[in-house]
Order: C-alpha cells, then structure tokens, then sequence
C-alpha cells in the first residue's frame, strides 16, 4: 500500500514537472522563432508577394499584435487543448487534427527504431561481454564505433542504395501508416527504423558491454560463482540485472537521437510524422505549427525519460 | 531459392499487399499514374486567384484552362479561346469554344470568363496577379461566345499573361465559386481541366481524379496520385525504385549519371529562369556602378555552371534567359567576361577598395548555397575584398532583401513568360521584383515603351535596349540559367516537357506501357 502511495506520488510529481518543462520549453520555442529572421506571409505568398497582400496576411492571423498577447493567445489556447490552425504549411487545418494524424507513423518508427536499438544491444553487448577480446567482440565494438560516427541522413542512402535500389528488399521511398496495414507499416518502416536506430544501437551496445564486463568480476560473482551457481543463474540474476541500470539510463538519454533522427529520416523516406511536418513548419515560420510539435516532441522525451527514472527506481530500490 | 531471393520474395509480396506507392503489380489494374512534387511540400491553395506558390500551379494546371496557353514552340494559341484578334491598339477579342463543361456539369461560357479576370483584378480579391491584369478598364460581353478585353492603353503583356501559366488568369466556373465560397473553392475548385481534386492531404500531396467531360477528351490515367517529396534526392531514389512514374525536376548533381540508366528517363531542356546575385543599389559597397561592374569582371560564369549545376545550363548575358523569345544573341560586353586585370583596374575608378568588406546571403540547397561561395571566392581573390557569406533561409533572406536590410543576395526568378516580369519586374523602379532598390528614369522609360508596345518583334528590340543598359549600370549580376528536368520511368509516355516548368497539363495524355 505504502509502495503504491509512493508510486502516485512520484507519478503526481513527475506528471506535474513534464507539465511545468513542457511550457517552458514552448515558451522558449516561441520567442525563439519569433526572435530570428523571416515572414510567414512570405513562405504563404512567395516570390510574389506585395506590400498589399502582406499587410492582408498579418492582419488575419493578428501578426501584428504585440508579442507578449500573442503568446498569451497561444498558451490559454494551448492548456485547453486548443492550438489553433496552422497559417502556412495546411492553411486553416486544426493543429490538433494536423498533428494527430501524423503522431501515429512518428510514434510507430519511433517505437520500431527503439525496438531495434535494444535487440541489436541486447544481443550484442550480451555478446561482446560475454566473448571480450575475442574476434566477435572486435567486430561487434568496431561495428558500434561505426555506428556512432555515421550520421543518420548518410546511413539513410546508404540502406536505400544497398537494400532497396541495390537488392531490391525494400521500397525506396514512402511509408504505410500503421492504422491502414501493420505488415505494411513494419515493412516499409524497416529501412527508417534501422537508420534512426543504428546510433542508438551502437550506444547501448557499448554502455551494456561495459557494465557486463565491470560487474562479471566483481566480488559478490566470485562468491556466487563459489556458492556454485551455475553461469547462467549468476549472469541473469547476478549480472544483467545490474549492468541493466546504468543501460536503461543511457536509453533515456538517448531518446534525443530518436527526434534528431526523425526529423531526418522522416523527409528521407517520405514518412508523413511530425518530425517532417516540423521542419516544413520551421521553414515556413509557421509559427503555431512549430510550436505545437516542438510541445509533442518535448512530451515525448520527458515521458520517456520519466519512465527510465520509475524503470530504475524498480531495477535499484536505492534509487527511490 | 537462396536466402536473399526468398527475402526479397516476402519483402515483396508484403509490399504488394500493402504499399500505397507498392510494385506496379498492384497498381496496374488500377492505373494510377504516380506523380511526385519534388522538392515542395506545400500547398496553400488552388484557387488561381490566390495562388502564388510552384508546386500550387504544377497541380492547377491540370485542373484550369485559360483564354489561352503556350504550344511546344512556345507561341501563344487558343485554350478556351477558339481564336483570337486585335480589334484595334486597345482591344482584343475572343471567340470562344463552345460546348466546354466546367467540372460541376455547368456550361462554360462568356461570363465565367468577364468573372475570373475581373476577380484577379478586383484589390479586395488580393491576388499576388492583380498587377498582371490591372490594365485592364473593361471586359465586354458581345454575346456568350465573344468577349471583348479593353485596356486603359496598349498593353503588350497581356497576351501572355492569359495563358495558362504562372498568371492567375486560368477560368473558374462562377456559378461553382459563388455556391462554395471561395475557402471551400480553394481546396475543391472547379474548373475546366481534365483532372479534379479528388483529395488534399495537407503537407503530404494532392490525389487527382479524371474528368470524363473534358473538351480536351477525358484523360488516359483517371487517376493521379501526387506526393509531395521534400528532398529532390528521396524523389529520384523514389523513381529508381518503382515507387513513383514522374517528378517535377531532378537533382543536377545526379542527371549525368541518370542520363547513362536505361531504368529511368531525363527529359531536359533550358528553362525559363534566371540566376543571378542580387545587389543592393542603394546601399555600400554595390551603390557603387564601378565596383559593381569590377565585381562582375571577377567572377568566372562559366565556372559557375560547370561547378554549381554541373553543365546543367546556360552563362546569360542578362535577365532573359535564352529560352525566352525576347532574349537575343549573347552580348559581347567586357563587363561580363572573367577579366582579372580589367576588374581590379575597374574597381580602381570607383569609391570601394580591396579590403571592402560585405555580406552575401544565401540559403536553399547546396547547389543554390555553392552559387554565392564560389562568387565570394573569387571575388575575394581577384579584388582583394573582404566579402562574406551569411547562410539563412530564404524567406528570411528575401525578407531583408524586401526592405533594404542586405549588401547582396544569391537569388532567382522561375517560370516566368513575359519579358515585363523579368526585366519589367526586376529592374523597373516600381517593379516589385526590384528588391535591388535600382531606380533608373532612362530604364523606366525604356520599360515604359516596351510594356505599351503590342508587335512582339518591336518588343524585342525594346527589351534588348533594357538588357543593354542592364549590362552597362550592372544592377544585378546574372550568371546563368538552367535546365528544367523531369524524371520518368521508360514506360511512361506522353508527357511534354515545357519551358516553363509544367506539369499537370500533361497528366491527361499521359501512358503507362
């Protein structure tokens, strides 16, 4: 009962400080796009442009009204759950509507790359711990170096050239949202889940071989070992279980990787999320746009991260 | 079977059943013809009134008809106009096509035509083309077929800026307008063309749907798919793939080795748009004509379209580009030739040192970015200045641009048909391309002339009086024009490629063997 208290509590505060972070940092999206350069009315009326169809633009999405009113406008609107409509990138389309059908193919590569991520470390690190200074543990540390200095937009026509227009395995382009055919979906989000995942792979595999090896020699293995245990009773309950802590913290860490790479990734391979929308906003100081993303993006890192706190809490009662 | 066939094998059957842009197995009872927008992901509108962006006029023109339109050798005929004369130096008639249905089922006829002008016209309206058709003092109506466009004086423009291209005068059925309101009409227009919309996925792409009672005969492919691709490299990988039939352009970095496939086909030719570095007239160190002329002496165009769009294109004298019947044979001006020593002897004559410092902006991809780097390279090299890059994104550059706040700005101008847009636009002092801030009487006046002139070879001879004074006060610095591309697969046929950068014109002949 008092554990479960306690778990309400922490979820209370966690929920209450994602809240708090969530506004600030769409506080400091907002001023920030405001601050630079560049003219939503231009990115609507491009090249052709005049003075009077301008003035037109910024009076109707009331651009011209001090800054600190429309933000005012932007948060009481946004803590009710209304984010208005966008202004350039779907002109007059609810943000709410716009980003709600894309979340889903974000969410759904997101997911399918941290999946990966953690297969591929799993094995490996278990691996490359497992079989240290052998010739797999060279070749999987090399392959982690690698996979960590390769930027992902690199990687991305690397997998198309080699897997899709070399032998011919995957679409080269487009994505199948999830709700309209999972098989198609896991299909032709294959190649953008890999290179959004390869750098997160390669972390978690390197900080999972670490800890293994660190605590395979600790003392209380030896006396397990001298208890005789058998080695697969002391590596899974021993072992794992603690070098599994410091690698759930590197997950949340990580999770950066996952927006930097979708933004990416996502225009790449013509995937409909909310990483492409938000650069197609930015570039069109779209401004509301912008900000609504930014706020799914942060949510999304702080949840994760809040999750990997509560996930460690479990793995290391110390914690709590 | 191996394991890579039988992978392949799954891979592929999975992807049948369930890419929207799967294998051609799947989409090859249905006949959907797979048209990329390349290098655009935004639309804002479709209503030709309000339309201003590229890739909003590649679908419209498809959807529309106008009075008139461009053949392939680009000379103006008739579209809806069945004919068409000078009554006399202020008046044109037009006889038009009779029988032609909007796609609402209504009958297209001399009103729809007297409403859609005047609409473009019309302030309230605000439409980015409202400058194009302002001339205009009446629209008449003889009778339903006929209609009489007066203007206030001889305008030689106006021709072209009734076809079917960037110029907002394309037909709308009124009667559709009137009962959606113009927001809906925006998003579901009709016109007279041979596909509608079918449906607008915003930021993702357009669907099409034939229209079986086009004048023009319904299309071959009814149906249209048209994603929008952010990045002209995912739309070529696209094509190699099998995942789209066509894109509106191509990297030129990659149309060598394109060129040499046999699975993918280059269509090509020179376009009509102009590149060039934009300079502020008014402001130092380019207020200066003697710095501005060393300035184009110190930097080698020929290199420019060798390094940036790797041979993909022309060096133009001026803002015409060669594609465009106003432009004649290039002009042998030393301003214009790579020329070290003339250059720094130039620079000499005027107020601005080596040393002199300023600040190029670019922005957009590489290829547009390494335009202004290796101008600046140069530049420095021979002058000895001290010019320096700012990377932005467009927008923001041609905010600053607009009001004055800049020294020089890697620029361009696409799809334009009539000279008055480029030099008209560009250089006149009330152009409102003249983000150079150049006011010249003499230029003004020599513009004034050309606009009011209707015989397109007295034209000509204006335009180039224009171009030639360009050369000598050097407000701008042109370098070059470029090839238009479209990708197809080797089995599409029927698609012409245009000057102008078309392309939902052509979806209605359009095959897939």
């Amino acid at each position: 009962m008092r554990e479960l208290i306690s778990l309400l509590a922490r979820v209370a505060q966690g929920a209450g400080a994602i809240l708090l972070l969530a506004l600030l940092g769409a506080a400091a999206v907002f001023f920030a796009m405001r601050a630079g350069h560049g003219d939503p009315a231009l990115a609507v009326l491009g090249d052709m442009a005049t003075p009077e169809t301008i003035a037109a633009f910024r009076l109707k999405w009331q651009l011209n009204d001090p800054l600190l009113v429309q933000f005012w406008r932007w948060l009481s609107g946004a803590l009710i759950g209304d984010f208005g409509a966008s202004m350039v990138v779907a002109t007059g389309e609810p943000i709410v509507k716009l980003v709600g059908s894309r979340l889903p193919n974000t969410l759904f590569v997101g997911a399918y790359a941290l999946a990966l991520a953690l297969v591929i470390s799993l094995i490996a690190g278990t691996i490359s711990a497992l079989r240290h200074g052998k010739l797999i543990d060279s070749a999987s540390t090399s392959l982690a170096v690698l996979g960590i200095s390769m930027p992902d937009f690199w990687l991305s026509y690397a997998l198309i050239y080699a897997l899709a227009l070399g032998l011919g395995i995957f679409p080269s382009y487009g994505f199948t949202t999830p709700s309209l055919s999972l098989a198609g979906a896991l299909y032709s989000g294959f190649l953008p889940a890999l290179a959004i995942a390869a750098p997160m792979a390669a972390a978690f595999t390197r900080i999972l071989r670490t800890a293994l090896l660190e605590t395979l020699f600790r003392d209380h293995v030896r006396v397990a070992r001298s208890l005789g245990h058998s080695e697969n009773f002391i590596f899974l309950h021993h072992v794992f279980r603690n070098a599994l802590i410091p690698y759930v913290t590197v997950i949340g860490l990580q999770v950066r990787y996952l927006l930097g790479g979708t933004v990416v990734v996502e225009r790449i391979f013509g995937v409909n999320g909310v990483g492409s929308l938000m650069v197609d906003a930015a570039f069109a100081r779209d401004y509301p746009l912008v900000q609504a993303c930014a706020l799914v993006f942060l949510a999304c890192v702080l949840l994760v991260n809040f999750a990997v706190d509560l996930i460690c809490t479990r793995l290391d009662p110390r914690r709590a | 079977m191996n394991r890579r066939n039988a992978l392949g094998l799954i891979g592929g059957s999975i992807g049948a059943a369930a890419l929207p842009w799967g294998t051609t197995a799947a989409w090859a009872q249905a006949q959907t013809l797979r048209a990329g927008v390349t290098g655009f992901t935004v639309i804002n509108t479709l209503d030709p009134a309000k339309a201003s962006l590229i890739p909003e006029n590649y679908i419209m023109y498809g959807i529309f008809n106008a009075l008139l339109k461009f053949n392939d050798k680009m000379e103006v005929v008739g579209d809806l106009a069945e004919s068409f004369q000078a009554i006399d130096a202020t008046t044109l008639e037009f006889k038009l096509r009779r029988g032609v249905k909007f796609q609402d089922g209504s009958d297209f006829t001399a009103d729809d035509v007297k409403f859609s002008i005047e609409r473009v016209a019309d302030e309230k309206t605000a439409s980015p083309n409202r400058s194009k058709v302002a001339p205009i003092s009446e629209i008449k109506i003889i009778d339903p077929f006929t209609v009489r466009i007066v203007t206030k004086a001889p305008y030689g423009p106006l021709i072209n800026y009734l076809t079917n291209t960037r110029t907002g005068t394309q037909i709308i059925s009124r009667k559709a307008l009137e009962a959606m309101g113009p927001e809906a009409f925006a998003r579901r227009p009709v016109g007279t063309g041979r596909y509608m919309v079918k449906e607008w996925k915003p930021n993702e792409g357009v669907e099409l749907v034939g229209f079986p009672g086009a004048f023009e005969g319904a299309p071959k492919i009814m149906s249209v798919n048209c994603p929008f691709i952010a990045e002209e490299s995912s739309g070529m990988t696209a094509i190699l793939g099998n995942q789209i039939d066509l894109t509106s352009t191509a990297p030129f970095a990659d149309v060598p080795s394109l060129e040499k496939r046999s699975d993918v086909k280059v269509l090509k030719q020179p376009g009509l748009n102009t590149r060039y570095i934009a300079l502020n007239n008014k402001r130092a160190p380019f207020d200066d004509v003697h710095f501005r002329r060393a300035v184009s002496m110190a930097f080698d165009r020929d290199l420019l379209v060798k390094a940036v769009i790797f041979g993909e294109g022309v060096v133009t004298p001026g803002v015409l580009p060669p594609a465009h019947w106003a432009e004649g044979k290039p002009v042998a001006s030393d301003f214009l030739k790579f020329n070290p020593e003339k250059a720094r002897a130039e620079m000499a004559l005027g107020k601005y040192k080596a040393g002199q410092e300023g600040v190029v902006l670019i922005w957009g991809s590489n290829w547009w970015r390494r335009i202004g780097e290796i101008f600046v390279g140069q530049v420095n090299q021979v002058l000895g200045t001290k010019l320096t890059l700012q990377a932005m994104d467009f927008n923001a550059a041609f905010a600053r641009a607009k009001a004055g706040d800049y020294d020089a700005m890697v620029m361009g101008w696409l799809g334009l048909v009539d000279p008055d847009e480029y030099i008209g636009e560009m250089l006149g002092s009330k152009g409102f391309r003249n983000i150079h801030h150049y006011s010249s009487a003499k230029m003004d006046a020599i513009l004034d002339r050309g606009r009011a002139e209707v015989d397109r070879a007295k034209r000509f001879a204006v335009y180039r009086e224009a171009e030639m004074l360009a050369i000598e006060e050097m407000p701008v610095l042109s370098c070059f024009t470029s090839n238009v591309h479209n990708l197809t697969r080797p089995n599409l046929k029927g698609f012409t490629q245009m000057a102008y950068s078309n392309f939902a014109d052509q979806f209605g002949t359009i095959t897939l063997s």
